[in-house]
């Protein structure tokens, strides 16, 4: 019955931390609700959202899985040092986010513009979204590899773990930095 | 500590790793707009229903995580050298089936939690029952579109000869969002008839 086994396994493993990202994911919501609010002062800005939280998942769900393959094959070792391989990654991943911090409020910006609809400033999107992408790379660079090295060790797979914490961390951290970008681009310029 | 320039490192030279993955991201990117020019559209039903805009971040992400978790699975089955995908596989289908169950299990406790979310706030604007059908009738089509994404995806990468990690997970967990978006507004403006 390794057929049944599998099921139970994966089932047991996953739902806990899936159920965590429920909770995250419906706090993420009710920042999303505060910043629908926001709306009037900056037209515009839902369109960077999706995207904004999808890039952070790409990004740091792609360093998750790295480093889990690294564990599995013993390329990297289940903890902060420096080690060549887990300092490479970590530098890449925080290029990629704030680079396409970039690259995200040009394109809802644009987009905007294209369809004709109401939109702030490209200097505000931009400035919101690189504020809010450097906040919540910092948060999930040490988040994510403190959750996987601490699970490792305790026995779980981190193939289970990497998906729901980047997801969890990014929408919470990824939302509120996104409100308080908002927050601070509105008393700045 | 070296940092892209040395080649014993291979895969895990961050220039290399940026160069691979930055015209991924900004595809992806123009994909997701679509998810948020979506989002941006329906800003009457949520500001009507704030209820939905409390669901909205898990309806995306549980589509993703289940995929994510999958594609992983996968991805390491590649790594570890069983590349076959055998239609009789019963762990395969094991896999597939455990993905099923725990989205029903997420996306009813998400509908019973937002309903007590709305009932605390004191604005309970949709049912109980209105709440679990967006949930589950959005959930399920997101679930078969985030399971039969993980498989192509990870076998697609495996055929190209690319690492599935920088690819396959980003993939299907940003085409679900965007699916899981557009049928998430679609199946809530239905059912509430907005």
């Amino acid at each position: 019955m390794a057929a049944v086994d599998e099921f139970v396994s994966i089932y047991r493993e996953a739902l806990p931390v899936l159920l965590i990202a429920l909770a995250g994911g419906l706090f993420s919501g009710l920042v999303l609700e505060a910043i629908i609010e926001r709306v009037a002062t900056f037209p515009g800005l839902l369109v960077a959202v999706p995207v904004f939280l999808a890039t952070r998942g790409n990004v740091y769900g792609a360093l998750g899985g790295r480093i889990s393959s690294g564990l599995h094959q013993g390329l990297i070792e289940p903890r902060f040092q420096r080690d060549d391989r887990l300092i490479n990654a970590i530098v890449a991943s925080f290029v990629n986010a704030v680079s396409m911090s970039v690259v995200i409020a040009t394109l809802s910006w644009a987009a905007l513009g294209l369809l004709g609809w109401e939109s702030a400033s490209l200097l505000e999107f931009v400035a919101i979204l690189l504020i809010a992408g450097v906040l919540t790379s910092i948060v999930l660079i040490f988040g994510l590899l403190l959750v996987i090295f601490a699970g490792y060790k305790r026995g779980y797979d981190p193939d289970n773990l990497v998906g729901p914490i980047v997801t969890t961390l990014g929408d919470i951290f990824g939302m509120l930095f996104l409100l308080l970008a908002t927050i601070s681009v509105e008393v700045l310029i | 500590m070296v940092i892209g320039s040395n080649e014993s490192l291979g895969s895990w030279q961050a220039s290399r790793i940026v160069r691979n993955m930055i015209p991924l991201l900004i595809v992806l990117s123009m994909i997701v707009l679509v998810a948020g020019v979506t989002l941006e559209n329906a800003q009457e039903l949520l500001a009507e229903y704030g209820i939905l805009a409390v669901m909205v971040p898990t309806m995306i992400a549980s589509g993703g995580n289940l995929g994510a978790i999958l594609s992983a699975r996968l991805s390491t089955r590649f790594h570890l050298g069983l590349t076959e995908l055998r239609i009789r596989d019963r762990t395969l289908w094991a896999n597939v089936a455990a993905i099923f169950a725990l989205g029903l299990t997420v996306f009813t406790t998400l509908a019973l939690g937002a309903y007590a979310i709305a009932a605390l706030a004191g604005d309970p604007a949709a049912t109980l029952f209105e709440l679990l059908t967006i949930s589950l009738v959005s959930g399920i089509a997101i679930i078969s579109i985030a399971v039969v994404l993980s498989f192509a995806a990870t076998w697609a990468s495996y055929r190209l000869g690319i690492d599935p990690d920088n690819v396959t997970i980003p993939i299907v967990t940003n085409v679900v969002d965007v699916f899981g978006m557009i049928i998430f507004i679609g199946v809530a403006s239905a059912v509430l008839g907005f």
